[in-house]
């Protein structure tokens, strides 16, 4: 393994570590979602909730696994390209 | 004898205050409420646990009406309560597509889910102008209709400048929950590669005016 390929290693594994950091400070939810649902209570019905969806994004584990696999192809591909070519006479 | 006769008008009207339960409030009759709202306010839901996540899904575009007559609201109670299928959303436009395809519930050839009122029971009166029940009712979705009882509020307001605010005439606020299998309404509790819980809760959060 030369200096680049090891380069290529480590920020590939630093990408997949923030891809999961930054799931968990999502709130770990398995699924991407783009609304979240709020709820309201009604000024004349105290008892009633409403509920209501508002936008808000918030990062899922599926796209955390979508962009470390997109992460790895592109490492492994680097790794590949950037392995020591010997000269054969 | 004066006494026996005292005792049988006090079983008398005891029993007729047991069986007439109603509201309270200023209006008499029988009055209908139409639950449509176009702000989207009125509400049904469901909650399933899957697995991997709890889902909730809302649905907004709620109809229908609901009459009774105030002063004895458990016997003369009658209506029916619909919601667009195509309104559901659970937070994923994915899941709501799925929710809604034919391999769910199927929206273009079932189009509404609706809940009509059979009969009333145990009635609470826990205030003036409110009530605590059971409703039986008939349930429909996906083309299956099954009988289902589910536990109800409803609270009546009396017109006033607050109301006003809201609609005009009286208004009745309704709440219900109600438990639902899925395999007994033909749905596949297959989504998005996921198994969601057989058992849905279902409930239901609207206000209707009588105006």
């Amino acid at each position: 393994m030369n200096q680049k390929q090891k380069r290529t290693l480590i920020i590939a594994a630093v990408i997949i570590v923030a891809l999961l950091v930054i799931w968990i400070a999502f709130g770990g939810h398995i699924f991407t979602r783009t609304q979240v649902l709020i709820e309201k209570k009604d000024e004349l019905f105290p008892d009633m909730v409403q509920k209501e969806w508002v936008n808000k994004f918030i990062w899922g584990l599926d796209l955390s696994l979508v962009l470390s696999v997109i992460t790895i192809f592109i490492g492994s591909l680097l790794f590949y390209l950037f392995r020591d070519k010997k000269k054969i006479n | 004898m004066n006494k026996f006769i005292s005792f049988l008008l006090t079983i008398l009207f005891i029993s007729t205050v047991i069986s007439a339960q109603g509201f309270k409030v200023k209006a008499a009759g029988t009055q209908t409420f139409n639950f449509e709202d176009q702000s989207g306010r009125n509400q049904a839901s469901f909650f399933s646990a899957t697995p991997l996540e709890d889902i909730t899904g809302t649905g907004s575009a709620i109809s229908g009406t609901v009459s009774f007559d105030v002063a004895n609201f458990a016997k003369t109670l009658k209506g029916k309560i619909s919601v667009k299928v195509s309104s559901i959303n659970t937070g994923i436009e994915l899941r709501n597509h799925h929710l809604q395809s034919a391999n769910w519930l199927n929206a273009a050839n079932y189009p509404e889910a609706s809940f009509e009122i059979v009969s009333v029971s145990d009635v609470k009166q826990t205030a003036d102008n409110k009530l605590e029940f059971k409703v039986k009712g008939n349930y429909s979705m996906h083309g299956v209709t099954k009988e289902v009882v589910a536990n109800a509020d409803a609270t009546y307001l009396d017109e006033n400048d607050q109301t006003k605010k809201r609609a005009p005439g009286d208004l009745l606020g309704v709440r219900a929950k109600f438990n639902i299998n899925l395999s007994e309404y033909d749905v596949d509790n297959a989504l998005v590669g996921n198994k969601v819980a057989e058992k849905i809760e279902l409930s239901i959060n609207m206000v209707g005016s009588n105006k």
